[in-house]
C-alpha cells in the first residue's frame, strides 16, 4: 500500500476503506437464532392458540361421547327394566348374579349418605360403567370415592344392590340425583394465581408507517396476578371473578431521544413531540426531551429541521429505544366448565375481563438510569376476551393445584392511532393454589 | 448470483438462505469495521453479532436510496458507539491548548511497507476515547460538533482527543515503516 505524503487521517481513511476480515465461523450460528426468535412469536402465539382451542375441542368431544354412552346404559343402569324409588322407598330390581350387600354406614344421624361413610364397595357388575350424571365411575367392580362430589352437588346414592340375592336383588346400584335441603358444601373457592405473559398487538393497517410501527416494536414479558373468587352452580360449572393486576409494555426502536431541549423550548402547553406507535400516541411531558425518528416517520413535532436543527443544539443523546409500560386493574368473569372431574380435573374456561388503566408511562434509558419522557394515549377501559383451559391437581379435599394457559383478545382498541387500529394479545399461563370452602 | 434488492426482499419475507446470504456477503467488510472500533476481538464480535440484528431488524426501513452497504455500515458504527458509550462514558475534558499539535508528517515518508492490516492493529492499539473519536473523525467524516452529541463529550475535548490520537498514530507508523525499512536493508 502506497500513501506517499498523505496526511495521517487519509493513510488511514484509504488504507482501511477496503479492508476484509473474515469473522468467527460460529459467529452466523449465534445470530440466526436471534433473528429466527424475533420473526416467530406470532407464529408462536398462534400456534398455542390453536392447540389450546384444539385440545379444548379434543376434550368436549370425549367427553360428550362418555355421556353419550350413559345416555344409552342409564336406564338399564338406574333403573334397570323396574321403576326406581327414592330412599325410604323401595324397589323392583332385575335379578342378578353375584350381588351382595352394599349398605351404608347406620351410625349416622343423618339420612344422608355421604362418600367417606363408606370404607369400600363392591358393585356386582362386570364390566366399567360410569355414571357421567353424578361423577361416580365403577371399575373393577368397585365404586371410586375418592371425590366428594356428593356432597358439593348435593346429590344421594341410594338402593345398593343386594347381597346374594339372585331373586330380589339388584345387580346394579341405583344413584339417584336431588338436592338435599340445605346443605351446601366446598361451593367456593379462592384462587391465587400469577403469569408471565406475552403481549402483542394486532395492528390493523397496511400502509408504509403501519408496517414501520409493526416491524419497529417489541413486545416485552409482562406479569398478571390477582385473586379470584370462585362459585359452583353445579358440579361441572362454576362462575368466577376476582381482581387482577396486569402489566403490559412494549419496545419501540429506531426514535433517537436527547436531553437539553428546555432551553430552546418556546411552545407553552401542548406536548413537543407525538410518536406514533400501534398502542396509542406518546406524547412528551418532558419538555427537556427531544425526540427524532432517523429512518421513519413516527415523530410528530413543531421543532421540524427548518425550526430547530438538533445538531446546532447541545443536547445530550440517550437512547435509541422508547419503553412504554401500561398496567390495568383486571375484573374477569370468566365461566369454567369441567371436562374431566377427577384427581387431575380440566377445565374449559371462558369469559370477559374488565380492565382499567392505573399506570401510563414511557421512559428512556440511559445507562442504568431512567429518563422520562411521557405517556401513551391509550384507552382507559378496556374489554378482554379469554379463553383457556384449566389443570386442576387436588392436592387434598380443600387444596389444589391450578395451572391455566390462556390466551386473551382485547376486543376494543388499546389506543387511537388515525387511520389505526391495534387490538392487543396476550398469552399467559397462569399457576396458583385455591381452596375450597 | 441474486441482486441485493431481491436479497433484501427474501430476507423481508423471513427466508433463512437470503439473510444468510447477505451477511455471508457483507460479513467481511463489516467485521473490519467492528476491529476497527474496538480494543479486543470479543468485543469487536460483540458489535458484529448486535450490528446484523439491527440489520436485520431495520430492512423495512432501508428506502434504497444510496449505498446499501454504507447504510449497514452506519447502523455498526452506531452499534459500537452505543457499546462504547455503555463502556466509557465518563473521562475527563482535557485542555485542548495543553495538547501539542501533532508532528508534521516527514518529507517524502514512504508507507508503502504497510499493508491494511498493520493500519488496522495500529488503530486497534489506541486507547479506546482516542480511537473513537479519531474513527469518527478520519475514517467516517463527522464534525466535531457531530461526535460531541454523539459521544457525549464537549467539542473541545474531541478536538483534543484527535490531535492526541494523530500524534499516538503518527508514531506508530513511523516506527512501522522504519522497522520496515531496518528489516528491507538488512
Amino acid at each position: 500500500m502506497v500513501n506517499k505524503d498523505a496526511n495521517i487521517d487519509l493513510l488511514f481513511r484509504n488504507g482501511l476503506k477496503d479492508l476484509e476480515v473474515l469473522p468467527p465461523v460460529e459467529t452466523w450460528g449465534q445470530i440466526l437464532p436471534v433473528i429466527r426468535k424475533r420473526q416467530k412469536p406470532l407464529l408462536f402465539l398462534r400456534s398455542a392458540a390453536l392447540i389450546a382451542v384444539l385440545l379444548s375441542i379434543g376434550f368436549l368431544a370425549y367427553q360428550w361421547s362418555r355421556e353419550m354412552t350413559i345416555t344409552v346404559i342409564g336406564p338399564e343402569l338406574a333403573l334397570g327394566e323396574e321403576p326406581v324409588q327414592s330412599p325410604g322407598n323401595t324397589a323392583t330390581r332385575r335379578p342378578a348374579q353375584n350381588s351382595r350387600i352394599l349398605v351404608p354406614r347406620t351410625d349416622q344421624s343423618d339420612s344422608r349418605i355421604f362418600a367417606d361413610q363408606y370404607d369400600s364397595i363392591l358393585v356386582p357388575v362386570e364390566e366399567n360403567i360410569t355414571v357421567a350424571d353424578t361423577g361416580f365411575t365403577f371399575e373393577n367392580n368397585r365404586i371410586d370415592f375418592r371425590r366428594n362430589f356428593l356432597l358439593s352437588d348435593n346429590n344421594l346414592i341410594s338402593n345398593y344392590g343386594l347381597e346374594n340375592s339372585t331373586d330380589a336383588g339388584y345387580d346394579n346400584p341405583v344413584v339417584l340425583s336431588y338436592e338435599v335441603p340445605g346443605e351446601k358444601a366446598n361451593r367456593w373457592s379462592v384462587t391465587a394465581m400469577a403469569s408471565p405473559t406475552y403481549y402483542m398487538n394486532q395492528l390493523q393497517g397496511s400502509d408504509d408507517i403501519s408496517k414501520q410501527i409493526s416491524s419497529s416494536e417489541q413486545s416485552r414479558i409482562s406479569y398478571s396476578g390477582g385473586v379470584a373468587f370462585a362459585y359452583n352452580i353445579s358440579r361441572r360449572f362454576s362462575i368466577q371473578s376476582g381482581i387482577y393486576y396486569s402489566t403490559m409494555g412494549q419496545e419501540v426502536s429506531g426514535i433517537s431521544s436527547f436531553g437539553g431541549f428546555s432551553p430552546y423550548d418556546y411552545t407553552k402547553g401542548d406536548e413537543n413531540f407525538k410518536v406514533m406507535t400501534s398502542s396509542g400516541l406518546i406524547r412528551t411531558s418532558n419538555t427537556d426531551v427531544f425526540l427524532l425518528d432517523r429512518s421513519g416517520d413516527r415523530v410528530m413535532t413543531l421543532y421540524t429541521n427548518d425550526i430547530f436543527d438538533p445538531a446546532k443544539a447541545n443536547l445530550s443523546y440517550i437512547n435509541s429505544t422508547l419503553y412504554q409500560n401500561f398496567s390495568y386493574l383486571e375484573m374477569p368473569v370468566i365461566l369454567r366448565y369441567k371436562l374431566v372431574d377427577k384427581t387431575f380435573d380440566f377445565n374449559l374456561i371462558g369469559g370477559l375481563s374488565y380492565n382499567l388503566l392505573v399506570n401510563n408511562s414511557v421512559h428512556a434509558m440511559m445507562g442504568k438510569d431512567r429518563y422520562e419522557v411521557g405517556t401513551t394515549d391509550l384507552n382507559p377501559f378496556m374489554i378482554s376476551s379469554s379463553l383457556g383451559m384449566g389443570m386442576e391437581y387436588n392436592l387434598t379435599e380443600k387444596f389444589s393445584l391450578n395451572l391455566e394457559p390462556t390466551f386473551r383478545y382485547y376486543l376494543n382498541p388499546i389506543g387511537s392511532v388515525p387511520g389505526m387500529k391495534a387490538h392487543p394479545y396476550s398469552f399467559g399461563i397462569f399457576s396458583g393454589l385455591s381452596f375450597k370452602f | 448470483m441474486p441482486d441485493i434488492k431481491n436479497i433484501i426482499k427474501g430476507c423481508l419475507a423471513g427466508n433463512r438462505r437470503d439473510q444468510e446470504l447477505l451477511y455471508r456477503r457483507h460479513a467481511g467488510k463489516l467485521y473490519a469495521v467492528c476491529l476497527q472500533y474496538s480494543g479486543n476481538d470479543e468485543e469487536a464480535r460483540d458489535i458484529l453479532q448486535d450490528g446484523f440484528i439491527k440489520i436485520f431488524e431495520n430492512l423495512i426501513f432501508y428506502k434504497h436510496e444510496g449505498s446499501f452497504e454504507g447504510w449497514m455500515r452506519r447502523i455498526v458504527v452506531n452499534t459500537a458507539l452505543e457499546k462504547y458509550r455503555s463502556k466509557h462514558m465518563l473521562y475527563r475534558v482535557e485542555d485542548i491548548d495543553l495538547i501539542p499539535e501533532p508532528e508534521a508528517n516527514p518529507e517524502n515518508t514512504d508507507y508503502s511497507g504497510l499493508e491494511a492490516v498493520d493500519l488496522l492493529d495500529i488503530i486497534r492499539e489506541l486507547p479506546p476515547k482516542y480511537r473513537m473519536v479519531f474513527n469518527l473523525f478520519a475514517i467516517e467524516g463527522y464534525s466535531h460538533k457531530e461526535i460531541s452529541q454523539m459521544v457525549k463529550i464537549s467539542e473541545g475535548t474531541s478536538k483534543s482527543n484527535l490531535s492526541r490520537a494523530r500524534i499516538i498514530l503518527q508514531k506508530k507508523v513511523n516506527l512501522y515503516t522504519g522497522l520496515n525499512k531496518s528489516m528491507v536493508n538488512g
